[in-house]
């Protein structure tokens, strides 16, 4: 099952409840405004559980779990060069110095970006596995699928 | 009869009663004023010597008689005659005059303004046909669609809260008549500095922004915003669910996006960095390598990394195999909707053609059309000299790297600097692309992480070495007195606030977009399953085909041993 009328229907909860919610921060000051950004609220939520709902139907796609740890530790180091270079703005007063300390951080967050996440996505991607022999019958009978809807 | 002869007597003498007090009435108007005009009528105006110039000015005009016979020449068309007089018995004094020129100015720059947002919305054209022909054919409608439909979903989220937060707090311009609707930007208080962090007006363009200055500057933001979200199509094309980038989408434009504008543009804390701790001219952006380019490449390479790479491409051994796209003409004329679209984005920039230094729009026009060649020089001879064949795809990716690259500095640079920005461009986009499949074995079919990431951040950077202090917008850049230089000719501070400028948009745009389509993944799931993805998009995403009468040949299957 691909795009399907689920996902249709929960698009469109999740686009009203936004609305109404952006509804809410718009009018925060009055009541009607915290009822709404509640409302709103309780649809976009509701809207991305549907979602998760019909995800299981959506069949098996080619990508594998991964160490999410890994993932999570990537996308914090990356961060962490931010923090570094906006401490720098107020440890020093020097431009030599800011401009180290923006180095730095620009270096820490490459290392989060280039090393530490491309490490972790790809250390049980698809294309280094066992399975290729399974995947390969599945997508020869796609393939064929292919030709069929071509026809 | 005598009766009926009575009625018509009568009839006749109310009528003539009646005509005789209206023509009494209307008679009696003039002599019912005429006591009265010399005490009630207004005092007769001092004219001072420019009024009395005035009048002589609006004496010579051109008749309508004149006028009606044809301006073959355009030389009495657009006289005195057509400034409105606030006093139509007085006429036009030196005060109307002086509105009048006060409006010329505003709506010059707003027609500016608004003819250059247009070439930009023209842009969405060229990224579809980029995009779409560097995929395979069995993926065409899906990939046209989702540049397509990112432009509904960008504008609609861009509208209920993306604006708001951006521009906000973002009121001042005198180009656009002050914008003083947008006057509120959230701030806090650090180390005794005010730091402006995101905008609080502009919700739904209702209230009081339902102004025409709002209007344009809406218009001509939102146009930019939806290239930052075209980016990520490209870069995710051919297994990306339609569902999850319709959602990735609408946050984007609600979020990513306009929280790095309002730092850079929107009064916020990037800009603030010349005023607050005298870092040059504070972050400078002229017209978006970072908030733009860097932002929907970063964004791509988070969502690309995510949603992995297509079945095929890369070997058991981690080597790649190239997946040639379907339509390298569309590629190419794509590249020129672009070029052309960037006359837009670039010398608009300035908001306005009249005023406050804004003739240098020809100086950054030239720039950038000067960036864009030397992008094209610099990837093809790499190309050409490294591959042995100038490669198509990577001709057009070296002409948009080199406008990619000049966006930021193309207000603050000389044409033979832009030559240089963009041939470094269009040399580092090649290396970027290799560099990303190889190394990081991330997958983008259109090269988009190089382009508008690697190219983007390169654009923020060479404003900080390559300013040239020639420019004078109105005196100031950020509220800083001065014009914008940087490390090449003498202020190493601007290279400091773009070095922050640089980090800000891969510590904190990469890794909030990061985290916000990790969990979109757990949510909904970035990536098509493996029947839909090698059958191709369009039939199980999009229900047609976008090239129905193609037969398509089995393909080749490369996952593993």
């Amino acid at each position: 099952m691909a795009a399907n009328k689920s996902q249709g229907s929960y698009f469109g909860l999740f686009l009203a409840g936004s609305t109404v919610l952006c509804a809410g921060i718009a009018y925060f000051e009055g009541g009607t405004g915290k009822a709404l950004l509640a409302l709103g609220a309780i649809a976009v939520v509701g809207s991305l559980f549907g979602f998760m709902g019909i995800k299981p139907l959506e069949g098996k796609t080619a990508l594998k779990p991964g160490p999410e740890g890994m993932k999570l530790v990537g996308a914090a180091v990356a961060a962490l060069g931010w923090v570094l270079t906006l401490t720098g703005i107020h440890l020093t007063a020097s431009t030599g110095g800011r401009i180290i300390f923006a180095l730095l951080g620009i270096g820490v967050s490459l290392v989060g970006v280039i090393y530490i996440l491309p490490a972790a996505f790809n250390k049980n991607a698809f294309w280094k596995g066992n399975s290729a022999a399974t995947e390969r019958a599945s997508i020869a009978a796609a393939a064929k699928t292919t030709m069929e809807h071509s026809r | 009869m005598k009766t009926t002869l009575r009625n018509s007597c009568l009839s006749l003498c109310i009528l003539a009663l009646i005509l005789g007090l209206g023509l009494t009435a209307h008679a009696q108007t003039p002599a019912a004023a005429a006591p009265a005009t010399p005490a009630a009528a207004p005092p007769t105006p001092t004219l001072t010597p420019a009024d009395t110039e005035l009048k002589d000015a609006a004496g010579k005009a051109p008749a309508t008689a004149d006028l009606a016979k044809g301006d073959p020449g355009g030389t009495i068309t657009g006289t005195i005659s057509d400034v409105p007089a606030a006093d139509s018995k007085v006429g036009v004094t030196l005060p109307d005059v002086a509105n009048q020129v006060g409006q010329n100015k505003i709506a010059v720059n707003f027609v500016w303004t608004l003819v250059c947002g247009f070439l930009v919305m023209f842009m969405q054209a060229g990224f579809a046909m980029v995009e779409a022909g560097l995929c395979r054919v069995k993926n065409a409608n899906h990939t046209y669609m989702m540049n397509f439909f990112v432009y509904t979903c960008g504008l609609f989220a861009y509208w209920i809260l993306g604006f708001a937060i951006q521009m906000g707090g973002a009121a001042g311009n005198s180009n656009l008549g002050g914008l003083q609707p947008l006057a509120s930007e959230h701030a806090i208080t650090l180390f005794g500095k005010t730091w402006g962090l995101f905008g609080q007006s502009g919700y739904f363009l209702a209230g009081h922004t339902y102004d025409v200055g709002v209007m344009v500057i809406f218009l001509f933001e939102m146009v930019f915003m939806d290239t930052a979200l075209t980016i990520v199509t490209g870069a995710c094309a051919e297994r990306w669910k339609f569902i999850t980038f319709a959602v990735t989408s609408v946050i984007m434009g609600a979020l990513t996006y306009p929280i790095y504008g309002n730092w850079a543009w929107g009064a916020g804390w990037l800009s603030q960095l010349g005023t607050n701790v005298g870092l040059g001219k504070g972050y400078c952006d002229f017209a978006g390598s970072g908030v733009v380019h860097a932002v929907g490449g970063l964004t791509a390479l988070a969502v690309c990394m995510i949603v992995g790479p297509r079945i095929g491409k890369f070997n058991r051994d981690g080597s790649s195999n190239p997946i040639i796209g379907h339509d390298v003409s569309a590629v190419l004329i794509g590249c020129f909707i672009l070029a052309f679209g960037w006359f837009g984005f670039n010398p608009g920039s300035t908001l306005g053609a009249s005023a406050n230094g804004n003739l240098r729009i020809g100086t950054i026009a030239v720039a950038t059309m000067l960036a864009g060649c030397t992008g094209t020089l610099g990837a093809i001879i790499y190309m050409w000299a490294l591959k042995g064949k100038p490669d198509a795809s990577m001709s057009g990716n070296g002409l948009l790297a080199g406008l990619v690259a000049i966006t930021a500095p193309s207000g603050f640079v000389s044409a033979t600097n832009a030559c240089i920005i963009g041939l470094v461009a269009g040399v580092l986009v090649c290396v970027s692309c290799a560099f990303v499949e190889n190394f990081m074995k991330v997958d983008d079919p259109v090269g988009a992480i190089s382009v508008h990431g690697t190219n983007g951040l390169w654009g923020v950077l060479s404003v900080g070495l390559f300013a040239d202090g020639t420019s004078n917008y109105g005196g100031s850049w950020n509220g800083v007195t001065g014009s914008v230089t940087g490390l090449f000719y003498g202020d190493a501070s601007q290279l400091a606030a773009q070095l922050i400028g640089i980090s800000t948009l891969i510590g904190f745009v990469f890794t909030f977009s990061f985290v916000i389509n990790l969990a979109l993944e757990f949510f909904i799931g970035h990536r098509v399953s493996v029947e839909t993805e090698v059958a191709g998009l369009d039939i199980p995403e999009m229900g047609q085909l976008g090239y129905p009468e193609f037969v398509f040949r089995p393909e080749p299957v490369m996952t593993g041993a």
